[in-house]
Order: C-alpha cells, then structure tokens, then sequence
C-alpha cells in the first residue's frame, strides 16, 4: 500500500479561476495520453506516444534506469497531473493520480494488462473544484491496469514466550496487485462542488 | 552447545548447526558485541523479533493517532478543531479516513479547505474565523 511519497502538487501559483478553466479541461484531456516521463526506464523503450490502455512493451524485464534528475529534467514543470481522487479499494483508501501506481491487496480474478475501473471513488479533486462525495461520487470512475501481481516483502512472525519454552517462528509474504491508474473520469456532473476559491481562501 | 534447553532461537534444530549465519545476518546494525558474538547475538535477535511482532500491530494506533494530529493541526488553522470537523463529516456522510485526510490538510490545502467548509456547514458549533491584522480593522 505504497502511495506516492512525492507532494501531490505545487501550490497552484494562478490567482484567475475563471480564465484558467477552459486550459485545464484541455490539459486534463491532454494528460491522460503524456508520456509516463517519471518511469524508471531507459528512454529507448518508452513509446513516444504512450497510449494509455495498451501496453506493448513487457514490464517483466526494467533497463538500466537514468538518473532521476535527468529525468526530472527532461520532464519539465508538466509533471503534475491536474486532477486527483481518493478511491476506496479493499477498505483501503488511496490518493490516486493518472501515471502513476499504486500496490494494493491481490485482486484475486484480475490478470495482467487487464482494464479495470474503479468505482468507489470519495473525492475528486482538480485544480478548480472539489468533488466531494457523500459517501461515493456518483458515476465517477477511475480507470487502471493491472501491472503485476506480486507479493511483499517478507515478514518473520516470532512468538516467544520466556519461560516457557514456547517459541513459532513463521515467514509470510503478502500477495499484492501492481495497479497503474490510467484516468479518472466522470466527476463533472456530481451536483455538489463546492469552488475551490484561491482568492477567498 | 547443549540442546537440552529449547528455549533458546534456532538451537531446536536436530542438527549440531545453530544457523550461525542466519543469525548474523538478523543481527546486522546491533550495537557491540551483539552483531558479533553468537552468545548475545542470539538473545538480542530474538527480542528484535519479538519488537518487531509487537510493533507491527503498534504502528496501527502509532499512525493513526499521527493522522489526528496531523488533522487537528490543519484544521486548527481554519478555525475548527478536529472533534467539531469529524463530527460535521459523519453528518455529512462523508468516508475519507484519516490517513487520507491527513494527507489532505498537508498536500492539497485548498482541498481540505473544502471539507472544512463542508464540515462547518454541517456543524456550526465552532468559534468563527478571526480576522487578523488589517482585515481586522476594516
């Protein structure tokens, strides 16, 4: 259940709500097919123009990572997602945005490169407005693909008791699904948002 | 060594090898002679284990009691404390958790400005926002 321990974005710098919103629908169409810059891999292997539900290249094998400050570098102020939500999956809440994954409990039906769409979504959030749901937002959806199904790393359970000649000792991995969330969709006609308002704030 | 007592870490074993190795390696980082010595190694590896079986359950409460502070502190700023602002989002129905939310109040400020709006809405049971310097006087 790793989030991203990055900040989840800059503090918005633009004081204008109402010319900002039209280029922030657009950028949120926009970053939904951006390269994934951020990945660890060798850049050869990206493909330019990442389709976001198909995945050609095989995730078994990662290259010889760049530096992450190369690629910091090279992927430039657009690296914030516009948009982000909080989704409920296996009574575990996660803050999601598009590009990036997150690990989750083994998803038992689900194979790998399959399309998942997750509903419970409990809050969106773009740079305008806030979704927030009571409980759930209404036909909003957040899309993914299954990565990978792994396990974690391993933990020794020991139990002793002194004195007594007790003592078990047991290792256990945990199985957990790899989820890369591709979209999230959905939120606009969700009745109540309340405006978020720089200027009032 | 003698087997005769069991109470001891990996000496149940029916060979005459006592994992040594397997040890050692648990007992990477300890201070002294524990990471050394395979007398104290071995009773110091087990109570690190022992912790580590206790604290994995520790961590739960650790964490969520970190999250009501973090919580309390945000919505501190905005004029609600955090019995008020949970109290408000029952009403309301709303399921972020805490660790969520703590997230929130660090992360995205103007997000968790919104819940704590819809919060004091909800529930109005709290003293209103002080205006401060300038704000004050006009």
């Amino acid at each position: 259940m790793a989030t991203a321990t990055l900040p989840l974005r800059l503090l918005p710098s633009k004081t204008l709500t109402l010319t900002t919103l039209p280029s922030a629908r657009r950028s949120l169409s926009v970053a939904a097919v951006e390269p994934r810059r951020w990945h660890l891999r060798a850049a050869a292997e990206e493909s330019p123009e990442a389709v976001e539900v198909e995945f050609v290249e095989a995730e078994e094998e990662p290259a010889v990572p760049e530096p992450v400050e190369a690629q910091l570098a090279a992927a430039g102020a657009g690296k914030d997602a516009d948009i982000f939500a909080v989704v409920m999956i296996g009574s575990r809440q996660y803050i999601v945005m598009p590009g990036r994954y997150i690990y989750t409990q083994r998803l038992k039906g689900a194979n790998v490169n399959d399309q998942i769409i997750l509903n419970k979504v409990l809050l969106v959030s773009t740079r305008e407005k806030a979704y927030i749901g009571m409980p759930v937002v209404t036909n909003a959806a957040v899309h993914a693909v299954v990565e990978e199904q792994g396990r974690d790393d391993k933990v020794i359970v020991f139990k002793f008791k002194k004195k007594k000649k007790y003592q078990r000792k047991l290792g256990h991995r945990q199985p957990n699904t790899r989820l890369r969330i591709t979209g999230i969709s959905g939120s606009e006609e969700y009745p109540a948002d309340p405006i978020l308002d720089p200027a009032a704030a | 060594m003698d087997y005769m007592e069991g109470g001891k870490l990996f000496r149940r074993s029916s060979n005459w090898k006592m994992n040594k190795g397997k040890i050692f390696k648990l007992a990477k980082g300890f201070r002294g002679r524990a990471k050394n010595c395979i007398r104290i190694a071995r009773e110091r590896v087990e109570k690190a284990l022992q912790y580590s079986y206790r604290d994995r359950h520790n961590k739960k409460r650790d964490m969520r009691s970190l999250w009501i502070e973090r919580i309390n502190s945000g919505t501190r700023l905005h004029g609600v404390n955090y019995g008020k602002f949970m109290h408000g989002l029952m009403k309301e129905n709303i399921q972020l958790n805490r660790k969520v939310l703590s997230e929130l109040s660090m992360h995205e400020p103007y997000s968790f400005k919104a819940l704590v709006d819809v919060s004091r809405t909800s529930f109005p049971g709290n003293r209103p926002v002080k205006k401060e310097g300038l704000a004050a006087i006009l």
